[in-house]
């Protein structure tokens, strides 16, 4: 953004405005946008799930609200800020209030890392991954104030169920996320982005693979267990079916949010549904290349930049409009799998969940790290390193074999981890069995 | 040891996955059940009492609404009590016709059934999306023959109300042919489904002899492995002349009630399929044409019972002669399956008794006459 | 668990064991078989699922734009028939319905004839409550005169609670509109029905039966009565014979005084002309008793101030000395009704003081007591044909003045009896 402000007001139109100047006016441009793009893809997002899982079940979703029902989510706001805010007598008013705030507040935050296009990025923290993980464990938090400020059974629960399962599934998510982190050498969101150039192989892999912005991480065997194990953890960070326990309607009402109503509620709505957006974004950036696409990077690469200040300044929007699109599709495509899932499948039981995380998941994502940091051994490592056995293969060669390693640690993990999570559950059914008989 | 508090927790009579107005008063150590008593009654409506200042006729509609989903088969248990009662003869396709609705009955009654255990399980709508969807089919045929969908009131003393209209039979046939394959696609979707698996097996377990002493019946009874089926136990209507198996569980938890219904759903298709066989050549017509409406059986009592969907339905009536029944007493397997819930949660998790409850299939109406 | 103790002998048939595996390790194809099961649904969902063998596809149907086909049996609240031809009431009251109604919501009473008091095969109020009704059926079972039958309109919500109380003139609907959602069920009765019908049309006097919002029918039935008792009246010498008759026995039996009224009406109608439209046919009726029909139930209390004062007239006619003891109401009565009278009809209000003025003075000027009502109901039937723009508003102003013209009447003479 300030790359193109300065372009365009030092540049195009001569006023010579200081730095800071111009750096005010790009924040500001940027926080405006983030803060109506936000609750706008909330918006969309309960429209478009309610659309989608209406045809999973052969219903067809509500149609009626202007054109194929699109104004429904605007009507549902209206009803959300007309109703009665109602705070329980025996709440802990303070608290209950500000419990919505605490939760609300860092899913905006976390746009601040989100790149949407080539060079659109609110801002390039070089730690921005961590920021984002950091900052989003911040509104469990807030669902704990919730749950306890509300005095109701029910919602402390629901808190409790949260808590521990935000807390236990962030453990794989960034352990997944590690594996990618320690291939790309960066914690920059935008590095990631960039390392994911060429055409199923990355073009650090394997430098004159043509750059058509495909070399996602999701191609390599690494890349493809820790999305897998990605997405469920973001599926459970998210409160997605099978994981939306903490508000398992069917058995604890509505979770923390019981004894909310009118906008505090909407409230809650809102964070949950702007980190899904944001889980599924991430999801896309990290391991389908964010906005990477064929012609982005060559139009990008046309446009102003700091490397070609003197291109062509319709290149970058193109570049954008492109980036924004590819970025888009990916992340609603990722929601759409979400709510996929929603359709298909009940959900698990919180101690289920809690051993699935701890005995399951976690087991994967550690070897899943192993087989990463082989990945970055064959593909890089040189005698200097101790790297002996790929001395003198050629970068395809070294590729090949890094592909074929980490498959097969990958798949062996996999399938020795599932045969070993089936005997743990049986046998603690078992001792269940034994328990329970014991107390009859 | 870390000392823990035990909590009290009131799951219902508003609660979203009660099935109605029903209470459980939870005691929980953590997530853990240490304690469960049903409460239930907050949808009493006098239904007996009712039923004692009606005339027999009157009742009818009644029993409909006892277990709404299944109304045909409440017609049936009660049109069954008063022909007993008062000695009236059926006609032969009019007994065909009432198995006929019963087994449809039964289907319906599955099919949501094993849609709303999913649904408690925390499925977002979609088994039960599908269940319904079956269940409307099943509906429309109802609405051909009797009028209504739900509050069917379609049989009555000595046979049923009007006889089945020509569309009726080609749009069965054209259901039964889709039937196999929405049975499958069900099972499809959820029988080897982990996260079902892990929700549904071991899980409030009945064992066989639990069960006896409880009185349940029904697929929950079939569930913990003993075969008892009033239509085999005891053949009523002309049940004595179609083939069809009786499945049963092998360790009586959620999932083997689940696989029970399943098959139940094929059994009941197997004898719809037989029906539509007999159908052509049963004798009389729909109603037995001596049979008044407005009875006035002789001083006496009857009981008749039938396998109703939920389990063995009865009805008990004394007649002291006049035109209305002097004691009208319903067996209703829904409350009497309800009563082991304690003994079946008991040491499960706060989620697993929803689960429960939803494998037992209950309706309040039923539970609370 | 076959080993058990539970062995049960099954005739026809075996037991089956459901096949389970809970020692198989899993890898999760049972979730992507689901899955797989629920992404078929989405991508059929674009299609219509329209028929009884088709298990994908939508199934929504959009409601207030598409509709689905009602069966013919299919049956929601109970509604009343009458006779597209004659205009007449299947409803004979014979209350086997309100005796069946489980939630006893049907509530009606009978037709009396007016002249006699006995009562006819015809229904003079019918209630149902369809907020209580359980739409059951059997009232239209047990129908002896398939009268009442079941609706298949189903949008009957209403935001006043008042509204399900449901009266005969929203129950009538016409065999037409039933024949047409239910022709199969209405051809196997359709004979004996209105064999049945024809039978109890000729045991209804006056208009008695008539569906009440027919009023072309009901004319045309006032106008052919008339005409009938014209004729009778033209054939019997005795009519007019028996005019000075009561005047000295003062012995008017009620057939008499019905041929009476009617040759009033006769002499009215040859006056008005033949061609009576219901305007002009429903102030044609001074008498009390075709007013009372004709009224909408609405203003009943007027329609009984008029039944009674007309009774009343009656016997003062009859010539019974004694004051009678109801004409503290029928005065009242009388008062009440004008207060409920739009103000808009002066014009008839005005005709009825006319008439009242003009009964009074006949009946001043003459001692018996029966030519009063000749020019009471002359100068009645006329007064309101001189306002012909307040006609609908005017019947009822028309039977006010017949109220007033007999409570006059009425007092006049019990004043010659005391």
């Amino acid at each position: 953004m300030y790359d193109m402000l300065a372009a365009l007001i030092n540049g195009a139109l001569g006023w010579g405005w200081p730095e800071w100047a111009l750096n005010l006016l790009s924040y500001i441009l940027i926080v405006t946008i983030v803060l109506v793009v936000a609750p706008l893809q909330m918006l969309f997002f309960t429209y478009y799930e309610r659309r989608v899982i209406a045809r999973m079940q052969d219903r067809v979703g509500p149609n009626r609200v202007g054109p194929e029902g699109i104004w429904q989510p605007i009507a549902d706001g209206v009803k959300m800020f007309t109703k009665e805010d109602i705070v329980p007598q025996a709440a802990d008013r303070i608290v209950h209030f500000l419990a919505p705030c605490v939760v609300v507040a860092p899913t905006v935050l976390m746009f601040a890392v989100v790149p949407w296009g080539p060079g659109m990025v609110p801002v390039d923290l070089p730690t921005g991954l961590l920021f984002f993980f950091a900052i989003s464990s911040i509104s469990a938090v807030g669902l704990m104030m919730a749950g306890w400020a509300s005095n109701n059974k029910f919602s402390l629960l629901g808190a409790m169920r949260a808590v521990a399962q935000m807390v236990s599934y962030e453990i794989p998510a960034v352990l997944s996320l590690i594996a990618i982190v320690m291939i790309v050498g960066s914690l920059s969101i935008n590095e990631i982005i960039a390392y994911q150039t060429g055409l199923i192989i990355s073009n650090r892999d394997l430098p004159g693979i043509p750059d058509l912005g495909l070399g996602w991480f999701v191609f390599t065997p690494v890349g493809f267990v820790a999305f897998i194990a990605f997405f469920i953890a973001a599926l459970a960070e998210g409160e997605r079916t099978p994981f939306d326990i903490p508000e398992a309607d069917s058995e604890i009402v509505a979770g923390y949010m019981t004894e909310y109503s009118g906008m505090k509620f909407g409230l809650f709505y809102l964070a949950q549904y702007v980190l899904n957006f944001l889980l599924c974004a991430i999801t896309a950036i990290i391991f389908f290349g964010g906005w990477q696409g064929p012609g982005v990077g060559w139009l990008y690469a046309q446009g102003i930049t700091p490397d070609n200040p003197n291109g062509n300044g319709l290149f970058n929007v193109l570049a954008g409009v492109l980036g924004v699109f590819y970025f888009l599709l990916k992340t609603y495509i990722f929601f759409f799998v979400m709510v996929w899932l929603r359709g298909a499948f009940p959900r698990l039981r919180i101690d289920q969940l809690m051993d699935f995380g701890w005995k399951f998941l976690i087991p994967l994502t550690l070897a899943n790290l192993f087989s990463a940091a082989l990945w970055v051994a064959f593909t890089r490592w040189g005698p200097a390193e101790g790297m002996l056995i790929t001395v003198g293969w050629s970068p395809v060669l070294r590729w090949l074999a890094a592909f074929v390693v980490t498959l097969a640690i990958n798949l062996g993990v996999y399938l020795w981890l599932t045969r070993v999570y089936a005997a743990s559950q049986a046998e603690r059914r078992r001792a269940e069995l034994e328990e329970l008989s014991a107390a009859a | 040891m870390l000392q823990t508090q035990e909590l009290q927790v009131n799951i219902g009579p508003q609660h979203p996955s009660t099935h109605g107005v029903f209470r459980m008063l939870v005691t929980v150590d953590g997530e853990t059940v240490v304690d469960l008593k049903p409460v239930f009654g907050y949808l009493h409506r006098n239904h007996e009492q009712i039923a004692e200042a009606n005339s027999y006729l009157q009742n009818m509609p009644y029993t409909d609404r006892l277990d709404y989903f299944n109304s045909m088969a409440n017609n049936h248990a009660y049109a069954m009590a008063v022909e007993r009662l008062a000695g009236i003869e059926v006609p032969e396709r009019a007994e065909y016709i009432r198995v006929l609705m019963v087994e449809l009955t039964r289907i319906l009654n599955h099919a949501s059934a094993v849609g709303f255990m999913i649904n408690d399980m925390g499925a977002w709508q979609t088994p039960l999306a599908f269940g319904m969807r079956e269940r409307e089919k099943i509906l429309d045929l109802f609405e051909m023959a009797s009028g209504a969908r739900l509050m069917c009131n379609y049989f009555r003393f000595g046979g049923v109300v009007r006889d089945l209209p020509p569309e009726f039979i080609p749009n069965l046939r054209e259901l039964l042919r889709a039937l196999p394959a929405y049975i499958d696609e069900l099972e499809r979707l959820l029988r080897d489904n982990e996260i079902l698996l892990q929700r549904a097996i071991g899980i409030g377990i009945l064992p066989p002899e639990v069960a006896l002493s409880y009185g349940v019946s029904g697929p929950v009874l079939r569930g913990s492995g003993i075969p008892y089926d009033v239509r085999k136990a005891e053949p009523y209507s002309v049940y004595d002349r179609f083939d069809f198996d009786v499945p049963v569980g092998k360790v009586g938890d959620v999932y083997d009630r689940f696989l029970v219904r399943i098959e139940e759903m094929r059994q009941s298709k197997r004898i719809i399929e037989q029906v539509l066989e007999q159908l052509p050549d049963a004798k009389g017509g729909h109603i037995n044409p001596k049979a008044r409406q407005n009875v006035r059986p002789p001083v006496g009592d009857a009981y008749a019972r039938i396998e109703s969907p939920k389990g063995e339905l009865g009805f008990y009536l004394v007649s002291d002669g006049s035109t209305r029944p002097y004691r009208y007493k319903v067996r209703a397997p829904s409350f009497i399956n309800l009563t082991p819930l304690a003994d079946m949660c008991r040491g499960y998790k706060v989620a697993d008794i929803v689960v429960i409850l939803g494998s037992i299939d209950i309706v309040m109406g039923e539970v609370d006459r | 668990m076959t080993a058990s103790p539970f062995e049960i002998e099954i005739p026809r048939g075996r037991v089956i064991e459901v096949q389970r595996d809970d020692t198989r390790v899993r890898r999760g194809g049972g979730l992507l078989r689901g899955m797989a099961v629920v992404w078929k649904h989405w991508k059929e969902s674009f299609k219509l699922n329209r028929s009884y063998s088709q298990i994908h596809g939508t199934f929504t149907i959009e409601y207030p734009e598409e509709r689905p086909r009602i069966p013919e049996a299919y049956r929601n609240m109970p509604i009343l028939l009458y006779d597209d031809e004659t205009g007449h009431e299947l409803c004979t009251s014979c209350f086997q319905c309100e005796r069946i109604c489980p939630p006893q919501v049907i509530h009606m009473t009978q037709a009396k004839d007016p002249a006699t008091g006995k009562p006819v095969p015809a229904v003079a109020e019918f209630i149902i409550e369809y907020d209580a009704c359980m739409s059951c059926g059997f009232c239209a079972e047990v129908c002896p005169f398939d009268a009442i039958k079941m609706d298949h309109e189903f949008e009957l919500s209403t935001d006043d609670h008042t509204q399900l109380t449901v009266h005969k003139e929203q129950l009538l609907r016409p065999i037409s509109y039933y024949a047409k959602i239910a022709p199969t069920m209405w051809a196997e009765v359709r004979e004996s029905a209105l064999k049945k019908l024809q039978g109890n049309i000729r045991r209804r006097p006056d208009v008695i039966g008539l569906a009440p919002q027919l009023t072309e029918k009901i004319a045309a039935r006032r106008a052919e009565l008339a005409a009938q008792a014209a004729q009778a009246a033209a054939a019997a010498p005795v009519a007019p014979a028996a005019a000075p008759a009561p005047a000295e026995g003062r012995k008017l039996t009620p057939e008499e005084k019905a041929a009476k009224l009617a040759a009033i009406r006769a002499a009215k109608a040859a006056q008005a002309g033949e061609s009576a439209t219901p305007a002009e046919a429903a102030p044609a009726t001074p008498s009390p008793t075709p007013a009372g029909e004709a009224a909408p139930p609405a203003d009943k209390a007027a329609k009984l101030a008029a039944i009674r004062a007309a009774n009343a007239a009656k016997k003062a006619a009859a010539g019974e000395a004694p004051a009678t003891p109801p004409a503290a109401p029928d005065a009242s009565a009388a008062e009440t009704t004008p207060s409920a009278a739009p103000p808009s009809d002066k014009a008839a209000r005005l005709a009825a003081i006319r008439a009242a003025n003009a009964a009074k003075k006949a009946a001043a000027g003459e001692a018996p007591a029966t030519p009063p009502a000749t020019p009471a109901g002359g100068t009645a039937a006329d007064a309101p044909a001189d306002a012909p723009p307040a006609a609908p508003p005017s019947d009822k102003a028309a039977r006010l003045a017949a109220i007033r013209a007999a409570n006059a009447a009425k007092k006049q003479q019990s004043g010659d009896g005391s």
